[in-house]
């Protein structure tokens, strides 16, 4: 309790409290929050809250009076999302809040993303998403998108309907380390195997870690396929790129 | 207790009308309220996809092998979702035999609930049309003998096609008044078609409307589709048979109060519990998992969850969705033939009547 005493924000408090029950994700951020500044607090707030405009105004406002583009990203941004991620994965919230807690971080990062790229600062790694062939759903995946690039990856979308060839060619013209594929019909689950044995001919899955996802979808088949890992919500895929990576959840 | 009267061997029409009226029923019947269509039974009927989503001969050929060469109790030809989308003018992407016909969702028709514009002669719509000329062979065909579920799609559902699904839920959250306009600029497409489904001989409809646990809240379902979905079950004339997918359990206390027949349930919610949420309030057909078991287990794991459902004295048996087409005749035959089984095991199965309270009977079954 005395940790959660040096947050400023009692609406950071309160959502930690009521919503984190991990110990390990409890400390985790809560130690996160108490490191981070009263103005990086409220951008976290706004952004747990889904409110789009207040994200933006206060993200402007932050780069204006110097804040580092990395500080409101890692201490508002990526903050507000984890708490988010663990909401929805424990089912407080739903995708329509997901997604207005996306549109804030798309506001936030419209600022950020600039300058990070100006200033040549590393993500964590690049992934290649898409839906895999026939397959013209996507809303889990671009929830696995907006946490991943919420959690400093860079993410290429390439879309619903994606043939083996596309995944190639992306992981090839981006130089990629990890392929997601989703699928959310039974009869396009197949095609995240055909995709794999593509990377297989085509000498290149050896260069990639390969995740998948998606309602039908179970680590039985992830195995059968030949896939790296798989990731049963968007929180999971994050957390399974970062272990693909070497990277500390 | 007083044992009930044997029950008289019933057509599979009889079972399953009997069954979603929540009446006793000789032995629980083997539905489908989605579709059961399979690449192996394209090629047996020589009715392959996509035609036979758009041709109603071939549609009702290739829907009539679910009763003719599996054994089920009733008769589904609509194997999509998308029937009364493309009417509106969506997008569709028809794709072939091994994939089914999908919505371009991507490419939303509209954006306010003043662009919703319902084509007047929408039900004239070759791909609607098609459903209702298969329904009407299928009836001549086999008169009364087997049951026939037609399917109209619920508004919800219809929103997802034509706003697109992100921003139909994104505006579900900004703006509840521009949402419910949406849904009632629909609904009556869907009351339409049920009619006409069963002005056209189908003994029951499914309604697929997708307020799914995996997108949206129980607290939606409640807010935004249960008063619909009474109004669905006044105003079509047949028993209607709700489809959800994925986790529904936590909103089947308001689905249980809508009136309407029965409520098709998926494997992620257990049939125990589902059961006993419901309580008799409305039946339940399902819940065969599809992914995991039907297309890539063995018959003898097909057996083990019919069982269950069974057991848990689920009312009509059925694939939990639309099954993957690859998936092998010999495991959905297991479905009937499992039911038959338990049914000989279990010859004085409880009955439960109309209050659902499993009290011992005769060779009858009743919830």
């Amino acid at each position: 309790m005395s940790e959660l005493g040096d947050i400023a924000s009692d609406f950071i408090r309160q959502e930690i409290e009521e919503y984190i029950a991990r110990p390990d994700e409890r400390e985790r951020i809560t130690n996160t929050f108490r490191r981070a500044s009263e103005r990086m607090q409220a951008i976290a707030a706004a952004l747990i809250d889904g409110d789009h405009p207040t994200v933006d105004r206060l993200t402007r406002e932050a780069l204006e009076a110097g804040v580092g583009a990395l500080e409101v990203m890692d201490f508002g941004l990526i903050a507000g999302m984890s708490i988010v991620g663990v909401k929805f994965r424990e089912n407080f919230i739903y995708v329509p809040e997901v997604l207005a807690c996306a549109r804030a971080m798309k506001a936030g990062m419209a600022h950020i993303s600039p300058i990070l790229s100006a200033s040549g600062i590393e993500p964590l790694g690049k992934v290649i998403m898409g839906t895999v062939k026939g397959d013209l759903h996507d809303i889990g995946k671009n929830l696995c998108i907006m946490m991943l690039r919420g959690s400093g990856f860079e993410v290429i979308d390439l879309g619903v309907d994606t043939s083996p060839d596309k995944f190639i060619a992306a992981v090839e013209q981006h130089n990629a380390s990890i392929v997601g594929m989703s699928a959310l019909l039974t009869t396009t689950m197949p095609n995240m195997g055909k995709t794999i044995e593509a990377f297989i001919d085509a000498d290149l899955r050896d260069q990639v870690k390969i995740m998948v996802g998606g309602a039908p979808v179970t680590q039985d088949f992830a195995d059968d396929m030949g896939a790296d890992g798989y990731g049963k919500d968007a929180v999971a895929c994050v957390t399974l790129a970062k272990q693909l990576l070497g990277v500390a959840a | 207790m007083t044992p009930a009267p044997p029950i008289p061997s019933m057509t599979p029409r009889q079972r399953v009308l009997a069954a979603l009226g929540r009446r006793p029923v000789d032995r629980t019947p083997v539905a489908n309220p989605t579709s059961i269509a399979t690449v192996e039974l394209m090629d047996l009927a020589d009715a392959p996809f996509p035609d036979a989503n758009r041709k109603p001969e071939l549609m009702a050929r290739l829907a009539a092998t679910g009763y003719t060469e599996l054994g089920f109790d009733s008769i589904m030809p609509v194997f999509t979702i998308i029937q009364e989308s493309s009417a509106l003018g969506c997008k569709i992407q028809w794709e072939q035999k091994d994939n089914w016909p999908t919505v371009r969702m991507h490419e939303p028709i509209f954006r306010e609930p003043e662009d919703i514009r319902v084509p007047e002669n929408w039900m004239e719509h070759p791909d609607t049309e098609c459903v209702l000329e298969a329904i009407r062979i299928l009836r001549r065909e086999f008169g009364g003998e087997v049951a026939i579920i037609g399917k109209t799609m619920g508004p919800w559902s219809l929103c997802y096609h034509c706003f697109g699904v992100e921003p139909f839920l994104l505006m579900s959250l900004d703006d509840p008044e521009k949402t419910r306009q949406c849904l009632e600029n629909l609904k009556e497409m869907t009351v339409a078609f049920g009619i006409a489904q069963a002005e056209a001989g189908a003994d029951a409809v499914t309604l697929p409307d997708h307020a799914t646990g995996d997108l949206v809240s129980a607290e939606y379902y409640g807010r935004y589709l249960k008063d619909l979905h009474k109004e669905f079950a006044e105003r079509i004339p047949i028993p209607i048979i709700l489809h959800i997918c994925g986790r529904t359990v936590d909103r089947m206390p308001y689905i249980a109060e809508t009136g309407m027949a029965a409520f098709h349930y998926d494997s992620k919610n257990d049939p125990a519990e589902s059961m006993a949420v419901v309580n008799g309030r409305i039946g339940l057909v399902g819940n065969i998992n599809n992914p995991e078991t039907l297309f890539a287990r063995t018959p003898e794991d097909v057996r083990r969850e019919v069982y269950k459902n069974l057991d848990a004295g689920v009312n009509l048996i059925a694939p939990e969705c639309a099954i993957p087409l690859q998936t092998s005749i010999e495991n959905l035959k297991e479905i009937p033939l499992a039911v038959q089984d338990w049914h000989r095991e279990h010859p004085r199965a409880p009955v439960d009547g109309e209050t659902a309270t499993g009290q011992e009977g005769g060779n009858v079954r009743a919830r």
